[in-house]
């Protein structure tokens, strides 16, 4: 199909205020996009994208969500907006019929009460009263658009990252809309996940869509990208063919992740006179251990040999961390990454072998204690963060290690090695999500465990962020803490890392 | 054979109904002992008699209590302790009581326990009802199994930071107190994400819905929820006129 060259979606955001903000949190970005393009917008954390993302997808309105000074064009049909109450209103259903927009958490895109893919995908045209018959052929299509066909009767509770992923793209595109702007679509996808996201977003644009992807990495899908836009600090700072772009010091300036930055921030952390690599006794050590979840309960009898196999996670699985080593360890998604994590330090219990710590199992000991050794990141921050302020978030579970003067030493030390000093009194709600990442960074941090766990650190992370990051990995293994990084994210890692490991069938095989 | 949402709603509503209409002890046990089976047969036996047990438990307890010791018309008096008579009357009458309880929980949860929910929704929306209602009730049911899932990962990322969930009760609701915190600011955020991700695919949109699943409602099944439907209200009229003369005196 040769790809078509009309404007699908005009925009000129003079300004845009948050209700209750202080500061305009966009101004003067102005772009066009046209039909069958894929165009990217960049920019670090906090840089504006997902409120950009928002306003072009109609999830943000003017006059609604905030104050708006500006125009919208789409498919030819002008609103301007002077940030009075006489200002145009959008109704968002018919505005995401035709600019639809895709959040970062695509399982927040779901209705959560439809049982099937197929059903998920036709709960926005049951809402538009779409004859039954209509809806079928329209979710054949889709699902074929999106690779999502042999899915089609599963519970999209059951779906990987990346078939969630993919399944909320069916959702926002069985409208056909003519734009679609997707928050993120790569975030912590195995490459598998990521090849399926590209690969349909490449269809949709052959298809004539015009797709704006809205990301703080200069990634596969930016590369394939006809035009830029880079963002910072809520401002358009450079925009245009890629190529013009690259070498721009805008887009150096913007903190988004280039290809081969993590390479040169991580250049320093390969083993130095200072880390003690292998040497010593190990510190965390599994021996034979295996894993399954339980199976759940079923109405229609027990489960097939087939589901248990399927809930056995891992099988007499090896693995030691020596003092000043980092180890990365890959998988696809599901693979049992993040349960292996949480045998380190007693959250889960395997069913059989042993998980030692410091040379003592660690079988009868409760988490809480074994924390004082093992730190563990989690994926999600927001899990993990519950005071009321940054220092206060640091300093929990501190003073019976470190007693009361120790513990605020160290949780401002953690705070200022990931470089939130300035932050100390701040709620961590109202953090970006990058910072919030780095802040449960600095939790585990001050503990200075001997082992360090970190479970996809890198997801949410501008280029600075991943500096931030690299630094405070590399400063742990310096000090004499084994270091392990579950990620996917191969920029990072792979340099990072003194071994690597990948998921084999249930067991860890050097890669 | 695939019984429609309704059908099986108005079979469990009518039992129901009979069943305390005609205030039979005898009935009630029958009823009770067919949902049991069918519980079994349909594999939830074990979660339907565990909530009937904590939901009906202690109200039989208090039954027995009540009317077996304290019963002012009882004149069979078995055993005597004080104020306290338990006679045969009290006990016949906690009883009645206590067995069409059980057999109306038991039938009303065979059906909760089995009926398919997304069926449910959609035989709703079919019907015109509201769809927002239909979600309402889905999200109820989905609900308590994410909140559980959330606590869960927060409690697994606090230990992880070194609590330790032991020692007494106030220890315990202190650390419920930091597990609140982050659930409610999620539950919050998710309802945020989630109400801009509905309204953008039109859930609130005024007009028609349709339905993507299809639920058969054959006519056989039709015509016995109307007939259920006049069994049990004929059932209610018998009982008001065997009781009228009674009620009047």
């Amino acid at each position: 199909m040769t790809a078509t060259t009309r404007t699908a979606l005009r925009a000129r955001i003079n300004e845009f205020t948050y209700h209750g903000g202080t500061a305009a949190a966009l101004r003067d970005v102005g772009l066009e996009i046209e039909g069958g393009s894929l165009t990217a917008i960049l920019g670090g954390s906090g840089s504006g994208k997902s409120t950009l993302g928002k306003l072009l997808g109609g999830w943000l309105r003017a006059g609604h969500s905030g104050t708006l000074r500006g125009s919208l064009e789409l498919g030819g049909t002008r609103l301007d907006f002077d940030g009075s109450a006489a200002d145009p209103r959008i109704n968002p259903a018919e505005w995401f019929r035709r600019a639809a927009f895709v959040p970062q958490e695509a399982a927040a895109m779901l209705s959560t009460v439809r049982s099937s893919v197929a059903e998920e995908l036709a709960f926005g045209l049951e809402n538009r009263a779409t004859p039954r018959q209509e809806m079928l052929r329209a979710v054949d299509r889709t699902a074929a658009v999106t690779g999502l066909s042999g899915l089609l009767d599963r519970d999209p509770a059951t779906l990987s990252g990346g078939e969630l992923r993919r399944l909320a793209v069916g959702c926002a595109v069985i409208t056909e809309p003519e734009v679609l702007v997707l928050d993120e679509p790569l975030a912590s996808l195995d490459p598998a996940g990521t090849a399926q996201v590209t690969d349909v977003i490449r269809n949709l644009v052959a298809g004539g869509s015009a797709v704006v992807v809205l990301s703080q990495a200069v990634d596969g899908l930016a590369l394939q990208a006809r035009q830029w836009i880079v963002l910072d600090d809520g401002t358009a700072t450079a925009a245009g063919p890629p190529g013009k772009i690259t070498e721009s010091a805008e887009l150096e300036a913007s903190g988004v992740r280039l290809p081969g930055s993590a390479v040169s921030a991580l250049a320093s952390t390969s083993p130095g006179p200072e880390r003690v690599l292998g040497k010593g006794p190990a510190i965390l050590e599994l021996l034979g251990v295996g894993f399954s979840y339980p199976v759940a309960s079923r109405r229609n009898g027990p489960a097939t040999a087939n589901e248990v196999q399927r809930t056995n996670v891992l099988r007499d699985l090896d693995f030691s961390l020596r003092p000043g080593e980092i180890v990365r360890i890959v998988g696809p998604n599901g693979a049992g990454k993040s349960t292996l994590l949480r045998l380190f330090n007693g959250l889960l219990r395997p069913s059989s072998g042993d998980v030692r710590v410091g040379g003592n199992s660690i079988a009868r000991t409760p988490v809480g204690r074994v924390a004082a050794s093992v730190g563990l990141l989690f994926q999600h921050p927001r899990d993990q963060l519950f005071e009321r302020t940054a220092l206060r978030e640091v300093c929990f579970g501190l003073r019976p290690l470190f007693g009361p003067g120790g513990a605020t030493v160290r949780a401002l030390a953690a705070l200022d090695e990931v470089g939130l000093s300035n932050a100390a009194q701040v709620h961590p709600a109202e953090l970006s999500a990058s910072q919030q990442r780095l802040l449960a960074l600095a939790t585990v941090l001050a503990r200075e465990p001997a082992v360090l766990a970190l479970d996809e650190p890198t997801v949410g992370l501008d280029r600075h962020g991943v500096e931030r990051l690299s630094h405070a990995v590399k400063e742990a293994a310096e000090r004499g803490a084994g270091v392990v990084l579950v990620t996917n994210d191969a920029g990072y890692g792979r340099t990072a890392a003194d071994r690597n490991l990948e998921f084999d069938a249930g067991r860890l095989r050097e890669l | 054979m695939r019984l429609h949402p309704f059908t099986a709603l108005t079979a469990a509503a009518c039992t129901a109904v009979a069943t305390t209409a005609a205030a039979s002890w005898q009935l009630s046990f029958a009823v009770s002992i067919i949902s049991s089976v069918l519980a079994v047969r349909a594999g939830v036996a074990g979660r339907v008699l565990s909530a009937a047990a904590v939901t009906v438990g202690p109200l039989c307890l208090s039954l027995v209590v009540l009317h077996g010791l304290f019963f002012p018309e009882g004149r069979t008096v078995l055993a005597e302790w004080g104020p306290a008579r338990v006679t045969a009357e009290g006990l016949q009458f906690a009883l009645d009581l206590a067995s069409r309880t059980s057999a109306c929980v038991l039938v009303l949860l065979l059906f909760s326990f089995t009926v398919s929910v997304p069926d449910l929704v959609s035989a709703l929306a079919a019907s015109r009802i509201p769809p927002q209602f239909g979600f309402v009730l889905a999200s109820t049911l989905t609900l308590l199994p994410a909140i559980v899932g959330s606590l869960d990962r927060i409690r697994q990322a606090q230990e992880a930071r070194g609590l330790l969930l032991r020692g007494s009760l106030l220890a315990h609701l202190g650390a419920l107190r930091l597990q609140m915190v982050p659930l409610v600011q999620g539950l919050i955020e998710d309802a945020g994400i989630r109400g801009q991700a509905l309204e953008a695919r039109g859930f609130g949109a005024p007009g028609p819905h349709t339905s993507y699943r299809h639920v058969d409602d054959p006519p056989g099944q039709q015509i016995f929820r109307a007939l259920a439907l006049v069994l049990a209200a004929a059932a209610v009229a018998l009982r008001l006129l065997a009781s009228w003369p009674t009620a009047s005196l």
